[in-house]
This record gives C-alpha cells, structure tokens and sequence, in this order.
C-alpha cells in the first residue's frame, strides 16, 4: 500500500500512437472509494490515458501503479483479472453475442467468477432491461441499452477500480440521468472509480475529485466543487 | 436415374467431409482474419498420420480411434504454427499472413516430398457397405460422414455452450474488449488457430480411409475449402458444412452428365460466380 491511500497512481505518464505523441507527463491518483473525473475537450487524450491506464497502450514513459505495485508493463487482461476494469469510449459490446453472453464474458477472470452469480443478480437490479433482453443479440440494441450493458459488464468483472470513459455520450437525458444515479449508488457502496465525461456540470457534481485535463497535460486539479468554481473552468466548460 | 441418386448420395457423404475441412479454414479467418495457405498440407499430414497410425505397416490402430490422436496432434501443431507464423504478422497487412502461411505451406511440402516422396499411399480398410433401395453406401464414408457432422456438432456446443468456446467469439467479435475483460487473446487466438488446423487434420484422416494420397493431394481438398468457404460465406462455419454438401452434391452429380474432368471447371465457374453475385456467401455469412 501507498501512504497517500491511493489505489491507483500514474506517474509522469508519456504516451500515444507510433510516433505521435499525445499525452506529455501526467501524473493522477485514484483515492480509495472516491469517485475521481477526468474532463476536457474533445481530443485532449482522455481516451488514451484511459488506454494507457489499462494496458491497450504502452507509454514511452512514467509509471502505473495499482495497490502499490507497478503494472506498467503487464498486458491488459492480466490488468483486468488484478480489478482494473475499463468501460471503453463507444461501449466495445461482443456485438454478435447475446447480452447475457456478454455478461458472461465481463465475468471471465477468476476473481469476477467468484462472485458470479451475485453481480449477476445485481445487474439485473439495476438494469431491469437487460434481464428482458438476455436473449437479444447486444449490437441491435438501442445505444442506451448498450451503454447499460456495457457498464454492466464492467461490473460483472468484479472491478477494484472501474474506469468509465464516456459515460453519457449521446445518450438521451432521462438514461444520462438514470446512469448518474447508477453512478452514485456505486459510489455510495465504495466503489473506486475514475469518470471521463463530456457533461462536465454534471461529473463535477457527483465526483469527489477533478483533474482537467488540456493538450494532453493535466492543466488543472483539485476537489470537484473547487474545481467547478475556477473561472477558466467555468468559462471554458460550463459555459458560464 | 438410379445411378444419379447413388452417385448423389455418394457426393454428399464426401460434402460433409469437404465441409468438415473447410470450416477449420473458415473458422481461422472468422477469428482472425487470417487465409491459412497451409490448409491443404495440414490435410494431407492428417492422411499420412492415419497412414502411420493405423495402417499395415503402421502401428495397425483403429482408423477411429486413431482419428483421435489425430485431432489432438492437429491442434499442438496449429497452436505452433500460431506462435511460429501467425503471430507475429497479425497487425500486418493481410499479404504478410497470406505469405507466411505459404511459406509454412511450402516447408510442409518441401520436407513431406524428401521424407515420404510422392508415391501415393493408401490405407487397406474396408468395413464393407450398406445398401438402402438402389444405393449402395461404402462404409467408410458413411462413417466419415457421421463423423464430420459429429465433430461439426462438437464444435457448435464448443463455441456456444463453454467459456473458452465462447472466448473465442469475443476475441473473433472484439479482441481489445476481450482483453478489457479478462480474456487472454493470444492464448485465444492460438487455440483457434490449433482448433481450425485441428478440424482439417480430422478431414484428412477421415479422407485416407476411402481415397489414396501423398504429401501433395492436401492442395485439392484446400480448393475445395476455397469453393465451399465462398459458398456458405467466409468466417461462417455451419456455412461451411451446407457449402461442403452442396459441393459434394454436384461432384455426385456432374459425372453423370460430363466427363469428371469438367467437375473442376464447374466448381471453379460457381466460386467466382458467388464471389460476383454474393459475396458474403449463401447463407448470409459470418462476416
Ligand atoms: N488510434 C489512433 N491513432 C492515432 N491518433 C489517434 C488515435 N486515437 C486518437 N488519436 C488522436 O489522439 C488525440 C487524443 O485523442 P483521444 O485520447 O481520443 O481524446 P479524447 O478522448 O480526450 O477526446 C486526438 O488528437 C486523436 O486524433
Ligand atoms: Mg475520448
């Protein structure tokens, strides 16, 4: 364990595709229980810090620490069966699968089998739409559904930390609404997680901590409501 | 007339050892969208690994018992196959595969002509024949045939009934998803390789017990994978097997009518008129 009582730690973090560069030296820490977001514009490379994070990108630089140990270089599914679990950016479903496949498959590693069949249960609780439609194939789903069983099947993976990236992208308001209260009740049963989100009013309300991110630096940092006082912020995300 | 039901029925048990083999090809290239050019070899190794399992100068096992050793030697040699030439090239532009899996194409037949030369082999087996009205089916490829469509079986209940079968789908579905979640997708995707490989070696064995062959005679049986992959749509491996029937069925057929040496000519016209006309196959295809 850190002393900091961070789960997760990005140190100096450098990374981005082939030769291009996007992200330069970003260092973040997941507090244990608290709900942290990441915000900023279009193409800042939230995505790929996400990406970095969880192991589909290898930084050229910096550290990633998970429960103090360094993860940097291990590959993304070994990332998942240690509890570091990404719901990716445009849901990433099995689409030619069934929705209760696709479940199955977020329950693959032997720490989320263990608790198979209560996150099952627990899906279904909070999804009653998926459990109608376990026999559906997911890719004809509607986009809010797909984006219910794509943060369902993160948490049939039994995830220490769950990542989400775009939580309520093109989503319509009352589900943007519905998948906030998800959010908070995970957050109120301890759940570690990290929010990247394009409604920045709404991720600065239900987080407990905020890092800003521009051009691929961490511009700003700080305790959400904080954050959502700066007037840079304001004025460049809140519209205000 | 009767003589065209016989020769029908006769394709048609053939069609499902065709299919048989083309769904291992069929089922690489869903998952990985790899064309295994090493096809045709591995069908023939699989009929000299009946040769030498069960054959007289062999060590004279049951050709049905010993098509479970082969299976088993068929899926060890994909998975090395995947680690040896597969791997590397799978983010590379398809030409990479298709020359690597030529390659491992060429080496097979490179060391299989020194080693057994290309004078034709065939098992001596026969477990005589049934006749049901006017048609007279030979037991080894009525047996062949249920064989196919068991194993066919056996791998629909695999991929869609256990975890690692359904892994498979997810990595052939999503492989950066399937990482996200747990799944280990090179150690899929080289079980999937090992499993296609696998389903042609079983095709091969199961053909050296009615036809001769040497190292070369994989390279038909890999064009008729080619036919019936068209047919019932690439990646699509229940496809496979009505591609492999309708195949067969026309190679029953067509002797009666033409000379043989036309079957060729015709299976080659329908390919490329499918590849014109439907190009994700019959039956709508996986891909
Ligand atoms: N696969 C890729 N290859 C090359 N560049 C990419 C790729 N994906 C994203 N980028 C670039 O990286 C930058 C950051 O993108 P991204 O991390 O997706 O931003 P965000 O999630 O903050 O919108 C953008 O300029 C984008 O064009
Ligand atoms: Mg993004």
């Amino acid at each position: 364990m850190t002393t900091n009582g961070a789960v997760l730690e990005v140190k100096n973090v450098s990374s981005g595709y082939g030769e291009v560069q996007i992200l330069w030296d970003v260092s973040l820490n997941l507090e244990r229980g608290k709900l942290t977001s990441l915000v900023g514009a279009n193409g800042v490379g939230k995505t790929t810090l996400m990406r970095t994070v969880v192991g589909l990108l290898k930084p050229s630089k910096g550290q990633v620490n998970f429960n103090g140990s360094d993860i940097t270089r291990i590959s993304a599914h070994a990332k998942a069966s240690q509890g570091l679990v990404l719901v990716p950016e445009g849901r990433q479903l099995f689409t030619d699968m069934t929705v209760f496949e696709n479940l199955e498959m977020g329950a693959f590693t032997g720490r989320a089998k263990e608790n198979y069949k209560q996150n099952l249960e627990r899906v279904f609780e909070m999804f009653p739409r998926l459990k109608e439609r376990r026999d559906q194939k997911s890719g004809t789903m509607s986009g809010g559904e797909q984006q219910m069983l794509a943060v369902a099947r993160g948490l049939m993976a039994q995830p220490e930390v769950l990542m989400i990236d775009e939580l309520s992208l093109g989503l319509a308001p009352f589900l943007v609404l519905d998948l906030f209260e998800i959010l908070r009740r995970l957050k109120d049963e301890g759940l570690t997680m990290l929010l990247v989100e394009q409604n920045v009013q709404m991720a600065l309300a239900v987080s407990d901590y905020a890092y800003v991110l521009n051009e691929g630096q961490v511009e700003l940092e700080g305790p959400s409501r904080e954050v959502a006082k700066n007037e840079d912020v304001r004025k460049a995300y809140l519209g205000i | 007339m009767e003589q065209l039901i016989a020769s029908l029925a006769d394709g048609l048990l053939l069609g499902f050892v065709y299919g048989l083999a083309a769904m291992g090809l069929t089922l690489i290239f869903g998952v990985m969208d790899v064309i295994n050019l090493a096809h045709g070899p591995i069908i023939a190794l699989g009929m000299f690994a009946m040769f030498f399992i069960s054959g007289a100068t062999g060590m004279g096992l049951n050709p049905y018992l010993a098509l479970v050793i082969i299976a088993i030697l068929g899926l060890l040699f994909g998975v090395c196959i995947y680690f040896i030439a597969v791997h590397r090239v799978l983010n590379a532009p398809h030409l990479s595969s298709l020359l690597s899996t030529f390659s491992v194409n060429m080496m097979i037949i490179g060391v299989g002509t020194a080693i057994l030369t290309t004078t034709p082999r065939n098992l001596v087996f026969s477990i005589g024949s049934i006749s049901l009205g006017p048609v007279t089916l030979l037991g080894t490829r009525l047996v062949a045939a249920l064989i196919a469509i068991l194993v066919a079986a056996l791998l629909y209940l695999f991929l869609y009934r256990t975890q690692p079968g359904k892994a498979i789908r997810a990595v052939s579905n999503n492989r950066a998803a399937a990482e996200l979640m747990g799944i280990p997708s090179t150690q899929t995707l080289a079980l999937s390789f090992g499993i296609g490989t696998m389903l042609a070696s079983i095709a091969g064995g199961l053909i050296a017990t009615f036809f001769s062959f040497t190292i070369l005679a994989g390279g038909v049986y890999e064009l008729k994978s080619f036919v019936i992959v068209v047919l019932g749509g690439l990646g699509n491996p229940t496809g496979a097997l009505l591609g492999g029937l309708i195949l067969g069925g026309l190679e029953g057929i067509a002797p009666v009518f033409m000379p043989v040496s036309w079957v060729p000519v015709i299976e080659f016209v329908l390919f490329v008129v499918i590849l014109m006309v439907r190009p994700t196959g019959l039956m709508g295809g996986g891909r």
